[in-house]
């Protein structure tokens, strides 16, 4: 614990490296266990499945039918998850325990899924297994070095303008160069790499947000604007909220990007309700948000298309409508048990049903191959990563790591909960990715940072946070106040 | 706790913490996985049964994609009709011979199917509607359907040896067996590669350039072209004037040598025909008139049996009233119908031209094979089939047997049309008009036909006929488009293919 | 059903049951941990009960919820502004770490003192312990709840 034991003179600068002091953590060892176990057995079932759909095997068992499937890769994997614990170990951390072993278990899940799919859908490591599995592991040493080594959230706190201003600067440079991928432009090229910057983006947004609502809480709090009947925040307020509010139709008018757009703005008016526990505010936002879709819907073609094909798939079952259409298909063909790892997604002509199945619709994947059941323990899983950030947030220190860390676990929870509802067809369908699922290296890298911030922000023995100091507008206010 | 804490100071304002909001916020987020969960429960509960059967549904599509479509084969357990599996595990069809193409047909997934393919579509996949989806995805069983083997009455040498006869004329060839109405030969030219179409690499090139030739070598001749009958129509008119007891064997007409010189004047029409100079001023009876084919005397005759009897005896036969077959069959007509001269012609003339097989008459091929069947059973016509049994590995095997499908004429006048066929073929005679027809050491009885096409170009040259007189075998027709006289063409052709039918019969 | 297709089947229902068997394990502990936070008086560290304020500012008797960082002091800035003479600007600072509450004096001119005694730099204290600045006394709380 760098934090003082009580007898040293004076404050301690914080510091990124401290001093070893190991300590176990059995609980996290003890789940990662159950998820290797889990692993395994699902990938000697799909080895199984797979051999028993060859159609030149011979009757009874197969020999090997039982070896696991993609050996290696899980192996690879499951120790990586383990050096990431023992890092933790040795560096002392008393961070939260269940996390690592809950995003362990989605992105196992992740690594069968894709050794199931056909190898050719992508990959520039040589497959897609084998390129998610590539992803994984740079996705876990992020997770643990960001774990142990952010010993102090200065640097997030103080600079939050900065990062607005960076975020800008990101969400600009996509708008221009970025490339139109499927209709969207998401896609920023660096060279060799391609990423998605707004993955990132949605990162550097919760931690701007934490800092700017925590900041100016009191304010928020105490002070309203009234128009009428209606309470809205202050107004020197009300500017970066509506930024906030044009840089959401921003994305959706220029980059397409649906999904992005609700969920900055979802995150957006929770981090702000948990700040000012004002259902009016949320209220409002929701209604302005209500209104900003109508009248995208009536603008723009592409919106208008979403919703259509939302409502109605079925008009243009082969078009327009056809990846929804089969996605339902999938869950349809699931059932309660599912078809078993390996055995749905009947090919026709050798081509998958559902395009996209990687990037988009993992989840109706897994719907069709593990079922209800399966599917609503993937859901609990998620559940409990949000939950887990959630409790992360009620015992933080102070405003500013509370919704630091509340903004995060919604920014992985909200995602999901967008992208497996536009699967289900519950709200249209967006473009965003199932966290730690779905195929893609930007995805898992923003998502890893996430977990390890608030791995960092879980640690108990970390520095309490600095002395606060109210702002100059608070201050000018408050002289004169009654 | 809010009412111990101090809320208003000037110096700090004690916030409320925050925990209680981000509970609220949890809750929320729980209720909407709650919702997430509740939805995927109605798409993988409650909609799965209809979703499962929607004919889109991949599953169902590869279901029928992946399903092995029954073999086909020949008389002889030839396999003329199999499948292949393609690169993606799914299968696609491949034929032996091209000869078979106007009957076997090609079933393709891009362009569906034809032939006994498309009429046995659902007997060769083995399923009404694969509704064991569901079933299917759930369990490793094998194919729940259970697809079902044709075997044919076809002769695959035959068809073939009937198919290189014809070479390059466009034609086509009908053998049957006149006692229990199986086809031993349906053969039509030009064929087409059906393979070429099955395979999904070649398919579509092959299609369109089949599609765009325009010798139409999609059409069946056999038993889809439509032609002008000519003299071998005479036999529709025999079995009619002498079913109808309208005349008999020795009816003479005394007008008839005279007519020869001059033709014969129907309502200011002429009738020629050009035998005069071999029958002299002899009035034939029938038979003589059979063996020389003399259009006069049918002419007379055809009147004097009238329209009715005509029209009828001709649908009795099929004209116009096909018998169920396996496979889609053309429309054969005495006349296109409307008049009020009996049996819808429209005034003797028109009558007097069909007799002899012009005027308005149209028939298939496959229809004059039937005629001669007739004639060779003892004026029973048996119901033609080409399927003989279907047999599946779950159902077992089902026969068809033969089956009478109606009596045309009695006995004693079907012997008669026996005998003066055999004078048209073995006659002093009529050997000249069909030289070539007659199997050796076999008698042979027939009636060939040149059937004027009006315009330029050679007429179409056609024959019936069947083998052996006593106990027949197999009854043929055969037209060979533009082939000149029927004797120059299509009697040897039938001659020699009836020749080799009966050498493989028996066994040779 | 042959032995292949029932393994088969067992495979798939044991992968399912592994997965709900994460579950269980992790909502037990979730379930345990949110029980023991709800026992602890939420984000609620202490209280800070002001016992005697001869300047009035703080007011006396007030009660202050605290969060894990307070500063004391004059200035205007602090989280509990102390108006004493004899305290400095930045005065002090009250900490919550991990498990225990420590004041720290900043290099105050006249000292902060708990339990009458004069702390150096930063000092250990616990609930009921009174803290003095310049005239104004304060005692840390267990927190309610």
């Amino acid at each position: 614990m760098t934090a003082a034991s009580g007898t040293s003179r004076g404050a301690e600068l914080p510091s990124i490296f401290g001093g070893l002091r190991p300590h176990a953590r059995w609980r996290e060892l003890g789940f990662l266990a159950i998820v290797a176990t889990a692993l395994t057995i699902g990938s000697i079932s799909l080895g199984a499945t797979l051999r028993a759909r060859d159609p030149e095997r011979g009757a009874g068992i197969p020999e090997g039918a039982f070896a696991p499937y993609g050996a290696t890769l899980l192996a690879i994997y499951l120790g990586a998850l383990l050096v990431a614990h023992f890092v933790q170990v040795l560096a002392g951390r008393r961070s939260d325990q269940v996390l690592l072993p809950a995003v362990g278990l989605l992105g196992g899940i992740s690594l069968l899924l894709m050794e199931r799919l056909p190898q050719n859908l992508g990959g520039q490591f040589g497959g897609l297994a084998q390129t998610q599995l590539v992803w994984l592991l740079i996705a876990i040493a992020i997770v643990a070095v960001t774990a142990v080594a952010v010993r102090s959230d200065a640097w997030l706190r103080l600079y939050k303008y900065t990062w607005a201003a960076a975020g800008i600067a990101l969400l600009l440079l996509t708008f221009v160069f970025g490339r139109d991928v499927g209709g969207a432009r998401l896609t920023l090229d660096l060279g060799p790499l391609s990423g998605q910057p707004s993955e990132l983006l949605k990162v550097i947004l919760v931690v701007f947000l934490a800092g700017y609502l925590s900041e100016n809480r009191a304010l928020l709090v105490e002070q309203s604007t009234s128009i009428g009947p209606l309470r809205l925040p202050p107004l020197p307020y009300l500017a970066p909220m509506g930024a906030m509010w044009a840089i959401a139709l921003g994305i959706v008018v220029v980059q397409r990007d649906l999904g992005a757009a609700l969920l900055f703005f979802a995150v957006f008016l929770l981090l702000l309700y948990i700040t000012t526990a004002r259902a009016s505010y949320v209220a409002i936002g929701v209604v302005v948000f209500l209104l900003g879709s109508a009248l995208m819907y009536k603008l723009f073609a592409h919106v208008q298309q979403r919703v259509d094909i939302w409502l109605n798939p079925f008009a243009d079952p082969s078009g327009s409508g056809y990846q929804v259409v089969q996605a339902l298909y999938a869950f349809g063909r699931g059932g309660i048990l599912g078809t078993g790892l390996g055995n749905g997604l009947p090919t026709v002509g050798g081509r998958l049903p559902i395009p996209e199945i990687h990037t988009d619709f993992p989840f109706a994947a897994l719907g069709e191959e593990l079922g209800l059941i399966g599917l609503l323990a993937i859901l609990g899983v998620y559940l409990v990563v949000i939950v887990r950030g959630l409790r992360i947030a009620a015992s933080a220190a102070d405003d500013f790591r509370a919704l630091l860390a509340a903004g995060l676990s919604l920014v992985v929870g909200v995602q999901a909960f967008i992208i497996a509802a536009g699967n289900l067809k519950l709200i249209p369908l967006t473009g965003i990715t199932l966290p730690f699922i779905s195929y893609g290296g930007s995805s898992l890298l923003a998502n890893a940072v996430v977990i390890g911030l608030l791995l960092a922000l879980s640690d108990r023995g970390v520095e309490p946070p600095p002395v606060p100091r109210r702002g100059r507008i608070a201050r000018l206010l408050d002289r004169g106040a009654p | 706790m809010t009412a111990d804490t101090y809320g208003e100071s000037s110096n700090g304002s004690v916030r409320r913490p925050l925990g209680p909001n981000i509970v609220r916020v949890g809750l929320a987020l729980a209720i909407a996985f709650a919702a997430l969960a509740a939805g995927a429960g109605y798409w993988q509960v409650a909609r799965s049964a209809p979703l499962s059967v929607a004919p889109d549904n991949p599953a169902v599509v590869a279901a029928a994609r992946k399903a092995l479509r029954g073999r086909i084969l020949d008389r002889s357990g030839t396999i003329l009709a199999d499948n292949r599996k393609d690169d993606n595990g799914e299968p696609y069809r491949v034929y032996r011979d091209s000869a078979m193409s106007p009957i076997v047909g090609y079933a393709s997934r891009q362009f569906g199917t034809a032939g006994l393919e498309r009429a046995y579509d659902a007997e060769l996949l083995g399923s009404v509607r694969p509704d064991p989806v569901a079933d299917l995805l759930k369990k490793f069983e094998p194919d729940p359907l259970d697809p079902q083997q044709l075997k044919l009455s076809i002769s695959l040498p035959l068809q073939r040896a009937a198919v290189r006869a014809l070479g390059n004329d466009r034609g086509a060839v009908v053998i049957l067996d006149p006692k229990t109405g199986e086809v031993l030969v349906l053969a039509s030219t030009p064929i087409y590669d059906a393979s070429a179409i099955a395979n999904p690499d070649t398919g579509e090139a092959a299609f369109a350039k089949l599609r765009d030739d325009k010798r139409l070598p999609f059409l069946p001749r056999a038993t889809q072209g439509q032609y002008v009958p000519g003299s071998v129509f005479k036999i529709v008119t025999a079995l009619a004037g002498l079913g109808s007891g309208s005349i008999n064997p020795d009816t003479t007409f005394a007008q008839q040598p005279r007519a020869e010189q001059d033709g014969l004047v129907v309502s200011g029409f002429r009738v020629r025909d050009g035998h005069h100079l071999v029958t002299g001023s002899k009035a034939l009876d029938f038979y003589e008139a059979t063996e020389v084919s003399c259009n006069i005397w049918y002419a007379l005759t055809g009147l004097k049996t009238g329209g009715d009897n005509l029209a009828a005896t001709a649908k009795n036969l099929g004209f116009g009233d096909n018998p169920p077959f396996d496979l889609p069959l053309g429309r054969s007509q005495v006349t296109n119908g409307g008049g009020n001269f009996g049996g819808g012609f429209k005034d003797s003339v028109e009558l007097a031209n069909a007799s002899y097989g012009q005027a308005e008459t149209v028939v298939t091929p496959f229809q004059m094979a039937l005629v001669a069947a007739t004639v060779a059973n003892d004026g029973v016509l048996m119901q033609p089939h080409v399927v003989t049994s279907l047999s599946g590995k779950k159902s077992g095997t089902r026969t068809i047997d033969p089956s009478v499908w109606r009596r045309i004429v009695s006995a004693g006048v079907a012997r008669d049309v026996q005998q003066a066929m055999q004078r048209a073929v073995e006659g002093p005679l009529g050997r000249q008009f069909t030289s070539g027809a007659k199997v050796p050491g076999v008698s042979t009885a027939g009636k060939s036909g040149t059937a004027q096409l009006g315009g330029t170009g050679e007429p179409n040259s056609w024959f019936i006929g069947f083998a052996p007189v006593e106990d027949p075998q197999v009854a043929i027709a055969v037209i060979v488009e533009h082939g000149g006289r029927g004797g120059e063409r299509a009697a040897p052709l039938a001659g020699n293919l009836m020749t080799l039918a009966l050498k493989s019969l028996a066994g040779g | 059903m042959d032995p292949f297709a029932a393994s088969l089947w067992l495979l798939r229902f044991l992968f399912l049951a592994a997965l709900y068997l994460f579950l269980f394990a992790v909502v037990r502990v979730l379930v345990r941990d949110l029980r023991a936070a709800a026992r602890e008086p939420g984000t609620e560290a202490g209280r800070l009960h002001v016992l005697a304020s001869p300047g009035g500012e703080p007011p006396a008797g007030a009660v202050f919820v605290l969060d894990a960082v307070t500063s004391l002091g004059r200035d205007v800035n602090n989280t509990v502004v102390v108006e004493d003479p004899f305290a400095s600007a930045e005065h002090a600072v009250l900490t919550f770490r991990g498990r225990a509450w420590y004041l720290e004096d900043r290099g105050s001119t006249n000292g902060t003192y708990v339990n009458a005694s004069r702390i150096e730099g930063l000092a250990p204290i616990g609930f009921g312990d009174e803290i003095q600045i310049g005239q104004v006394r304060m005692r840390l709380e267990r927190p309610r709840g």
